[in-house]
């Protein structure tokens, strides 16, 4: 036990992204529950009073019970069921809106962060809070208000013993095994380059007090991270849903909304009845998020990245990929269809670039300012030391790519990317759940002593 | 009673029995009592090829198959979920691990020694204004900077990140080191120092920070980094041009010294020629700098004989330093009974095969010349020594051993010399008595002495019949009577030198 350095106290790991929430016992190799970070309320009572902002004022439902936590607390003013977990929003409720509180990897809205968190750790873990220490993961460029509020939840509200606040740069550093590393973190909704140093982050360069404000993209500062999988995104569906000369524009419904459909040939129109008892009350929002996992999920089955740079009669060598939607419409994509949208990634077109001014960083430009940021001494080091995580990352071709497009610049670079799935999606958690099982570590904890005699301040203190 | 054995002979002569054969005589035929003494531990197959002299490596005990690990007495051990107080916190924060049951839950905890504090400076009033005032820097800053470094464990890297000073001027990297160590230089030097002076010494010396020599060295990373790519071909091409050159000077040294050997021989003491690894090393900066002088003098071959830098490169005569060494490391290897054999100077010092591997000294043990093996072997054998076994091949044995070989086959030769100068004699002689009888039989006198008497009535009929046919033959039926002489024996041989000598 002493000998590898692990002194398990069953702490919890708690990993809040901007698709999951991921959440399991220290010392595992997976989380124990992986829960969608969306959920969906309805409003009951009086729904024409309420605008769809009604859960900002602070009188959440928390959610109870199984069958995605669908429950309510009865005020007598409005009644807003929350509806979290795996059954949650993905299941068609009349009038169900669809809200994410995570933006860009932080979390934005905090109002239903302590439902997520109490239907993670009693619906999900079964466990009780209050006996159990809880690592909580941050992004680098979170905001010092918004980890003291973390904690604050934490305490206050779930009552746990001990709390710690930890970077997820760091902590994907730490599943790699490393200590000093350049994580390249591909998100559902961010990318970013986070230099780490012995185990903290680099976050010189933009001038503010402590932490970069946040943009989207931070030129000055060692992290650097953009909205890139975002305008990957946006492309697969504007590809998608635009007409062509060699199909017409793809329908969106997600099959909640299809009463039934016949199978027709490739690239014929589909034959599908919508099931108008539901068109009535489906939200914009919902349908929207539904669409969205319906692109994702054609993206993740069919794009892909060439490695060696774009080059239209490569990417037409790697064939055709056959998809079906939910309507029933399938087709052949071709190869440079798919890969079309991984470019995005790396290169931009100059049509692209003169019509949006604020386009995303691509990865070797985030990647060399986040370089040219830190000292040049450390640069070889943070060179052969690349860390590829991130489910974003899983992208089919993605690390050999990044590897020809760094050494096309630097010389000696290595990346590690794990091969396991589990190991990149999941890499922060894994960290985490390193880092807290850790015999010297339990020294680090904020007990909710030291947070009752020294207040907030405590959280920047500890959590360097 | 076929089997009489020399044993049985000697029992019944009471003869002492035959001495045991000495280490380096042929080892006699182990008898069948000494063979049944097999120890354990070792296959008949074995033991009868090696015989009794067994090697101590040999493990002679019978071997044992591993020993089961022993997993805590074989009983089942009881955990039990137990809160611990962790020695490296301040507060009361109890948290909670498995233990085996019996462990004292008020033992200190484990990992609480790895709570390591640096040692972090502090400095007064009194002292910052003494020693430490500086005008770049205010005492509030340098408290924060102190501050900052004790925070993140003096990681540089980390502290300049985080350095944000309110109203303070922009600090490098190096500013902030060069500000924390000479700080901490002063007060060491200041302070009463209680260790020895060895110690402040050490820690003044890791204390050491060399301002502008690091802000140089960054320099020259940063200009590395900054590189164009068209600088970096070229860098790449001079690499190239540098390493065909040295490859174009081993040529023509290669081929120097194959002319040297020719036209000198041994005279040109090409065999001492060491290759000077230190000259090519050397060359290249100054190729460099010559090519990057003109590019266009590429296609011009220097040769080394020609060029000033070859002799830098070979040197005809043995290395002066090497001699030297040789002589200071003399009294070390007295000291350590090491004695340097002297490697044979090869021919082309730089080729595999003129390279010797270690090897065992009974593996070189000196072997007389194929051509007098047999009769070597014999005369050795007739002093009863083995010439092929050594027991103790040690260094002054194997000296004793290729000494006796030498003496040996000098004797050999000697022997065969003789042989053969006798043999000579004895020929001559044969001749000489001949010529003499010739001379007899023409003057009709016979003289038959033994054996020889017959021969030489032959000889006579022989000779009647040649000569009538013709005088000129003479010649002839000498050449023929020395032919038959040679069958001659010896004690007429001796004879004969006489006669031919008093001829």
């Amino acid at each position: 036990m002493v000998n590898y350095g692990g002194d398990e106290v069953a702490a919890l790991v708690l990993d809040i992204g901007t698709s999951s929430i991921r959440v399991g016992y220290a010392g595992d190799d997976t989380p124990k529950a992986i829960i969608p970070t969306t959920y969906g309320y309805t409003e009951t009572d009086e729904p024409s009073s309420e605008p769809a902002n009604a859960n900002a004022d602070g009188d959440v439902a928390m959610a109870e019970g199984e069958e995605g936590g669908a429950a309510g607390t009865q005020s007598a003013k409005k009644k807003v069921k929350l509806h979290i977990g795996s059954n949650g929003p993905s299941l068609w409720r009349a009038g169900m809106k669809v809200n994410n509180p995570v933006q860009n990897g932080i979390i934005q809205d905090f109002e239903p962060i302590p439902s997520l968190i109490s239907y993670a750790l009693e619906q999900a873990l079964r466990c009780n809070p209050s006996e159990h220490p809880i690592l909580v993961t941050e992004p680098a460029w979170n905001t010092p208000a918004n980890r003291e509020r973390m904690a604050e939840i934490l305490f206050e509200e779930f009552n746990v013993p001990a709390f710690y606040i930890s970077n997820t740069g760091v902590l994907n550093a730490f599943a790699a095994g490393k200590g000093s590393a350049l994580v390249v973190d591909i998100g559902h909704s961010a990318a970013s380059v986070t230099p780490v140093v012995d185990g903290f982050v680099m976050r010189r360069g933009t001038g503010s007090l402590t932490y970069p404000c946040i943009s989207l993209v931070d030129t000055f500062s060692g992290l650097a991270h953009s909205a890139l999988p975002q305008l990957v995104h946006a492309h697969a569906r504007h590809m998608l849903t635009t007409p062509s000369s060699r199909r017409p524009a793809i329908q969106l419904y997600p099959h909640q909304l299809i009463a039934h459909k016949q199978p027709v040939d490739a690239g014929v129109a589909p034959k599908f009845e919508l099931r108008k008892d539901r068109l009535e009350g489906t939200t914009d929002s919902w349908k929207q998020w539904y669409e969205a996992k319906e692109v994702d999920e054609w993206i993740q089955s069919v794009a892909g990245i060439l490695d060696q740079g774009w080059n239209e009669h490569a990417a037409n060598t790697r064939g055709m990929r056959h998809y079906e939607f939910p309507t029933g419409y399938n087709n052949y994509f071709s190869g440079i269809e798919r890969h079309s949208v991984g470019e995005q990634f790396f290169t931009h077109s100059p049509q692209l670039i003169a019509s949006n001014p604020n386009l995303p960083k691509p990865i070797p430009n985030l990647i060399s300012s986040s370089l040219n940021a830190c000292d040049m001494e450390i640069r070889q080091v943070l060179l052969g030391n690349i860390v590829l995580t991130g489910g974003g990352s899983l992208f089919a071709g993605f690390a050999d790519r990044l590897q020809a497009e760094l050494s096309r610049i630097h010389s000696h670079v290595k990346i590690h990317a794990p091969g396991n799935p589990a190991e990149r999606r999941f890499g922060g958690w894994l960290g985490g759940s390193i880092l807290a099982s850790l015999g010297t570590f339990h020294q680090l904890w904020i007990s909710k002593e030291e947070w009752q005699e020294h207040g907030r301040p405590i959280v920047g203190q500890r959590c360097k | 009673m076929a089997g009489a054995s020399a044993a049985d002979v000697r029992s019944i002569l009471s003869l002492p029995s035959a001495p045991t054969p000495g280490p380096s005589q042929p080892r006699k035929q182990s008898n069948a009592a000494e063979r049944a003494r097999k120890p354990d531990g070792i296959s008949r197959e074995l033991y009868s090829l090696i015989g009794p002299s067994v090697p101590t490596l040999a493990q002679l005990a019978k071997p044992r198959l591993k020993q089961k690990p022993n997993l805590g007495g074989g009983g089942r051990v009881k955990w039990e979920w137990q809160s611990f107080k962790n020695g490296a916190r301040s507060d009361s924060l109890r948290l909670s691990h498995w233990t085996k049951a019996g462990t004292d839950p008020d033992a200190e905890y484990p990992f609480a020694k790895y709570n390591v504090q640096p040692t972090s400076y502090v400095f007064s009033q009194d002292e910052y204004t003494r020693f430490l005032e500086d005008k770049d820097w205010t005492k509030e800053e340098t408290d924060y900077l102190f501050e900052l470094v004790r925070e993140y464990d003096s990681r540089f890297y980390i502290v300049h990140d985080r350095y944000e000073f309110p109203g303070g001027p922009q600090r490098s990297l190096e500013d902030l080191r060069d500000r924390y160590c000479s700080v901490c230089r002063k007060l060491v030097r200041n302070r009463p120092w209680a260790g020895d002076e060895a110690a402040k010494m050490q820690l003044l010396s890791s204390l050491q920070f060399d301002k502008d020599r690091e802000v140089t060295r960054k320099k020259y990373i940063a200009s590395l980094e900054s590189r164009t790519p068209q600088q970096k071909a070229e860098e790449e091409a001079l690499f190239i041009e540098l390493k065909r050159l040295e490859q174009n000077e081993r040529r023509f040294k290669k081929d120097r010294d194959e002319l040297l050997r020719t036209l000198l021989g041994i005279e040109s003491g090409l065999p001492d020629i060491q290759v000077d690894e230190d000259g090519l090393v050397s060359a290249p900066p100054d190729t460099k700098k010559r090519k990057r002088g003109h590019h266009s003098a590429t296609a011009e071959p220097e040769t080394p004989v020609a060029s000033g830098s070859a002799t830098q490169i070979i040197s005809l005569v043995p290395s002066a330093p090497k001699k030297a060494q040789s002589a200071k490391s003399a009294a070390y290897d007295a000291l350590h009974c090491i004695h340097r054999s002297e490697v044979p100077p090869a021919a082309a010092p730089t080729t595999k095969a003129a390279h010797q591997p270690v090897y065992l000294r009974s593996y070189k043990l000196p072997t007389p010349k194929v051509a007098s093996t047999a009769k070597v072997a014999q005369a050795l054998g007739e002093l009863g020594i083995s010439s092929t076994r050594l027991v103790m091949p040690t260094r002054e044995n194997c000296a004793q051993l290729e000494s006796l070989l030498e003496t040996a086959s000098a004797l050999v030769e000697t022997k065969k010399v003789v042989d053969k100068v006798e043999h000579d004699i004895r020929v001559l002689k044969e001749r000489m008595g001949m010529g003499e009888r010739d001379s007899e039989a023409e003057d009709g006198e016979a003289q038959t002495p033994g054996d020889e008497g017959a021969e030489g009535e032959m000889e006579g009929r022989a000779q009647s019949v040649v000569s009538t046919r013709s005088t000129r033959s003479v010649r002839s039926r000498k050449q023929s009577s020395r032919r038959s002489m040679s069958i001659s024996s010896v004690d007429t041989s001796a004879t004969g030198a006489m006669k031919r000598k008093r001829y």
